[in-house]
């Protein structure tokens, strides 16, 4: 199942308003990583269904959101609760890692 | 457990035309790739010395090669290998998600991963200022003083891509003054750059920030001297390391850094292991030698595979009971027994089916039958082992026991 892509009132909505626990990942079409890790969340998003939010913000479309939490690079996995920032995870990373930060991020 | 003829572990464009090659001579042919499809190639932005295309992209290449293989009915999963097993005539393929699969022959096209400097500071500011790769980031270093590491035709070219964005390149180049690894086009074009800027004889050993990167430390090799130099972004450009690392004890012989050894025909050490593209020792690895060592080693494999089905129809299918012979063409003595064997049989009207297997080259069908000497004699019966002779120059003796 592929990810919800987030605009900036989506993403409000969601991380802010609802403080719903999530992550968000950003990424863009031309990134070769990228295109390794989106499909990594894509398999385990049904997992959490419920329970974790899984979201996608394109770079190219959304640059003021990417700007905002000044990141340098793709892809950027950032992990939310109850509208705080949690962290973040760079570059390739495996489903275990990301799972790890998950039960970390609900568990706190 | 799914059954292939063949399998390609790898997505660039060895793997990819092995698989057209594979599946136009219509061997069941699955394609493994862990990430997207075109490897290497998909992260170059400009191709203009594939024949046949003046000047293309690499993702746009390689989506006409994935679409070719398609077309030929190609299977793809898009899974990561584990671990392999070689070590029985079926080969047996294991991935990251518990799936088995096996295959009569295999080919190992999983190319190389941009190499790592393994310095203080690398592993922490990945992603918060190091990179690897320009197309994907050298957007977030606009207005910014960047350090590129490197200089092959990878490193100064994307150098100036980086330069379109960043207000500042300096390029860390390991030689003396005026020396640079890449071609010669490229060179002169980065020479009079006016964004671009050299430090020579020079490494980095250590990438500095809190949270982001604030400075490298350089270090010049001639004079000794280590000072920080400061900037907002770094990308490698180091070269590359083959990604073999999962077929570390699958008894595939590998050289010190990794590549696989092959023959003309991409042959591995190991019977029905095949491999192409960058991840063999070789002279030249382009889009163009990888391909055609994917079709090579796909053609080659075909004929493995032609060679095993005939050698199950010959022998474990047969009528008449069959004398598998175990024989070394360099020892006198293993030949002799071939002709005393050969000579009973004719003197017994045929009674058996001899078949010849040479040790030096039939390595998986040796192991098949734990076969550690020759000369060897095992007796199939409808395909099952019934007897095993004891081999001598006895003609009696042998006589007796068939």
């Amino acid at each position: 199942m592929s990810l919800e892509q987030l605009n900036p009132t989506r993403f409000e909505e969601i991380i802010y308003d609802n403080g719903d626990p999530c992550l968000v990942i950003f990424s863009r079409k031309t990134c070769h990583v990228c295109k390794e890790v989106v499909p990594v969340l894509e398999d385990l998003q049904p997992k959490y269904e419920g329970k974790f939010g899984f979201y996608y913000v394109d770079v190219e479309d959304e640059k003021a959101l990417f700007q905002r939490f000044s990141l340098k690079g793709v892809p950027q996995i950032l992990f939310f609760n109850e509208g705080e920032y949690q962290g973040k995870m760079a570059g390739l990373v495996e489903d275990d890692k990301v799972e790890e930060k998950i039960s970390e991020v609900l568990g706190a | 457990m799914e059954n292939y003829d063949l399998v390609i572990i790898g997505g660039g464009p060895a793997g990819l035309t092995s698989a057209i090659y594979g599946g136009r001579s219509k061997l069941k042919t699955l394609l493994i790739n862990k990430g997207t499809i075109g490897g290497m190639v998909d992260t170059t932005r400009e191709i203009v010395n594939y024949p046949g295309y003046v000047e293309t992209t690499g993702p746009d290449l390689m989506k006409d090669f994935h679409e070719h293989a398609k077309s030929f009915g190609v299977d793809f999963l898009r899974e990561e290998v584990l671990s392999v097993d070689f070590s029985q005539e079926e080969k047996v393929i294991k991935t990251k998600k518990g799936k088995e699969i096996a295959a009569k022959a295999v080919i190992i096209a999983c190319g190389s991963a941009p190499r790592m400097l393994n310095i203080p500071g690398e592993s922490r500011l990945r992603g918060n200022g190091l990179a690897y790769c320009a197309t994907c980031d050298a957007e977030f270093f606009e207005g910014e003083h960047v350090v590129v590491v490197g200089s092959g035709d990878q490193a100064i070219e994307e150098g100036m891509y980086i330069a379109k964005f960043a207000s500042k390149v300096t390029v860390i180049v390991l030689h003396d003054e005026g020396t640079l690894d890449c071609n010669k086009v490229s060179a002169e074009r980065a020479a009079c750059h006016p964004k671009m800027n050299f430090i020579w004889n020079s490494t980095v050993s250590e990438i500095l920030g809190e949270d982001n990167v604030e400075a490298v430390k350089i270090k010049n090799i001639k004079t000794g001297e280590s000072y920080d130099f400061p900037c907002q972004g770094v990308f490698l450009f180091v070269g590359m390391v083959p990604a073999t690392g999962f077929l570390k004890d699958s008894g595939l012989a590998m050289d010190k850094r990794g590549y696989i050894p092959v023959n003309e025909l991409m042959e591995t050490n190991l019977e029905g292991v095949y491999a192409a593209g960058d991840n063999r020792v070789k002279y030249l690895r382009q889009v163009v030698t990888s391909a055609g060592d994917g079709a090579t080693a796909a053609v080659a494999a075909g004929r493995y595979i032609d060679e095993l089905n005939s050698f199950n129809a010959e022998v474990l299918q047969s009528d008449k009971k069959v004398a598998l012979l175990f024989f070394n063409a360099m020892v006198d003595e293993s030949l002799a027994f071939s002709t005393l064997l050969e000579e009973l049989n004719s003197e017994m009207d045929s009674k058996y089916k001899v078949v010849k297997v040479d040790l030096a080259t039939k390595k998986s069908m040796a192991n098949k039958y734990s076969i550690q000497a020759a000369p060897a004699v095992v007796i199939l019966d409808q395909g099952k082992e019934v007897k095993r002779l004891e081999c001598s120059m006895d003609k009696e003796s042998i006589k007796a026991q068939l």
